[in-house]
């Protein structure tokens, strides 16, 4: 599994104001057993763990993946060290229960495309222009699913390939790929 | 087709992977394939599009969800019985000096309304509240701690007259045991300041004492 110590580039990403020291008293408190610490948390950081829930999964499985991960996250507090920032190791707890219910919905591999299949795959065969009009995160969720997952835990979440890797059980040449076929694909539908 | 070769490299070349031959290889290739250099430029804006891509606001809120899932008892007070504190100095301290300053804070509020303040002060106080200090030292603690306990006692001893005696003889017996019990922690940690087991015996001792004052003035307060 996922160890919360590395990562550092995703660390980067989140905000200044998330990753203050304040975090350390609330985790603290919230270790002993307060769930108003841990409420604190929750409203601190829930943005941005649904945000990556409904990335990585889809809208409607976002704000009950997100409920698990923080169900999760208390469960572990303890094993909580404070050897990153707590919403790293949040992160972390996101990444792996949205891996975790891919492979239960059977997202997982079969539906990787292989690399050779077109670029194009990301536009829906029967949106035509009306695709292009769509926002970036509209075309994001027309990624087929490896390439969603790798972008979104290259490009938004800011993990290495080699971490990512690790986290999808394949190799980093394959996330290299996924990571550019997405690119590739969204391109097309920047706000130019 | 040699552009092919490289747009695939693409990605890899604008997040600087590339070995040093091969980013010259390809530099030497975007000269003369302006398709090439669109499309290196588009990526480097879909990469920074992606990092800067906002928070989601939850729909509803799923806080009552998993308070649901993580508090079984469903209790007024969510207090759950877990290993006491976490085996860390610097984060007990910061617990410390939260637990003093917000045991501070709602007598003051006590004083303000005048009004009997609910054990459940905890969840009074708004998540952006939280003081976004650096992590304290213990001695900044105690220092916060003291000045906690000269609040409580300020304004305890305002509603002293309200009490009777035998409330107030127990409460300062109490008071004593606590404070006899605080000294000898403190004198224990200053002799061997990193023992983890001294710094939670203290963090708990001060603790108690903060809870038995903040009792004290909301009794003084009911009785008015």
């Amino acid at each position: 599994m996922i160890t919360p110590t590395r990562g550092a580039r995703a660390l980067k990403r989140i905000p200044a104001r998330d990753r203050s020291d304040s975090d350390a008293v609330e985790v603290a408190l919230a270790t002993s057993g307060d769930a108003h610490a841990f409420e604190r948390l929750y409203r601190k950081h829930v943005g941005r763990i649904l945000a990556l829930t409904r990335r990585m999964l889809s809208p409607d499985d976002a704000e009950d993946a997100t409920q698990d991960v923080f169900i999760r996250a208390w469960q572990k507090l303890e094993t909580f060290r404070g050897e990153s920032a707590f919403g790293t190791w949040l992160h972390r707890i996101a990444v792996n229960v949205c891996l975790g219910r891919r492979a239960q919905l059977g997202l997982a591999r079969e539906r990787y495309y292989p690399d050779d299949a077109p670029l194009e795959l990301a536009a829906h065969p029967d949106s035509g222009h009306a695709l292009e009009r769509m926002d970036f995160e509209s075309a994001l969720q027309q990624l087929p699913d490896g390439a969603r997952q790798v972008f979104v835990l290259h490009d938004v979440e800011g993990y290495r390939h080699e971490e990512i890797a690790d986290m999808l059980g394949t190799v980093t040449g394959t996330s290299k790929s996924q990571l550019h076929r997405a690119r590739m694909a969204l391109r097309r539908h920047l706000d130019r | 087709m040699a552009a092919d070769i490289w747009t695939d490299r693409l990605s890899e070349y604008v997040d600087g992977e590339l070995t040093a031959g091969e980013t010259t290889a390809l530099e030497a290739h975007l000269t003369g394939c302006a398709e090439c250099r669109q499309i290196a430029d588009d990526l480097r804006v879909v990469a920074r599009t992606a990092a800067a891509l906002p928070a989601d606001t939850p729909g509803r809120d799923l806080w009552p969800g998993i308070f649901d899932a993580i508090a079984p008892g469903k209790s007024a007070i969510p207090f759950r019985q877990r290993r006491p504190w976490h085996a860390n100095v610097p984060r007990l301290a910061a617990a410390a000096v939260l637990i003093a300053t917000l045991s501070g804070g709602s007598v003051w509020l006590a004083m303000r309304q005048r009004a009997v303040v609910p054990p459940a002060t905890l969840s009074a106080r708004p998540p952006s509240a939280t003081p976004a200090t650096v992590i304290p030292a213990s001695a900044r603690a105690e220092r916060t701690y003291d000045a906690a306990v000269a609040d409580l006692r300020a304004v305890l001893d305002s509603g002293r007259g309200r009490l009777d005696s035998t409330t107030v003889a127990v409460l300062e017996r109490n008071l004593a045991i606590v404070d006899s019990a605080v000294a000898d922690a403190q004198r224990a940690v200053r002799s061997d300041p990193n023992n983890v087991y001294l710094n939670t015996y203290l963090a708990r001792t001060m603790r108690r004492k903060i809870d038995l004052l903040r009792q004290a003035a909301t009794l003084a307060r009911a009785e008015t």
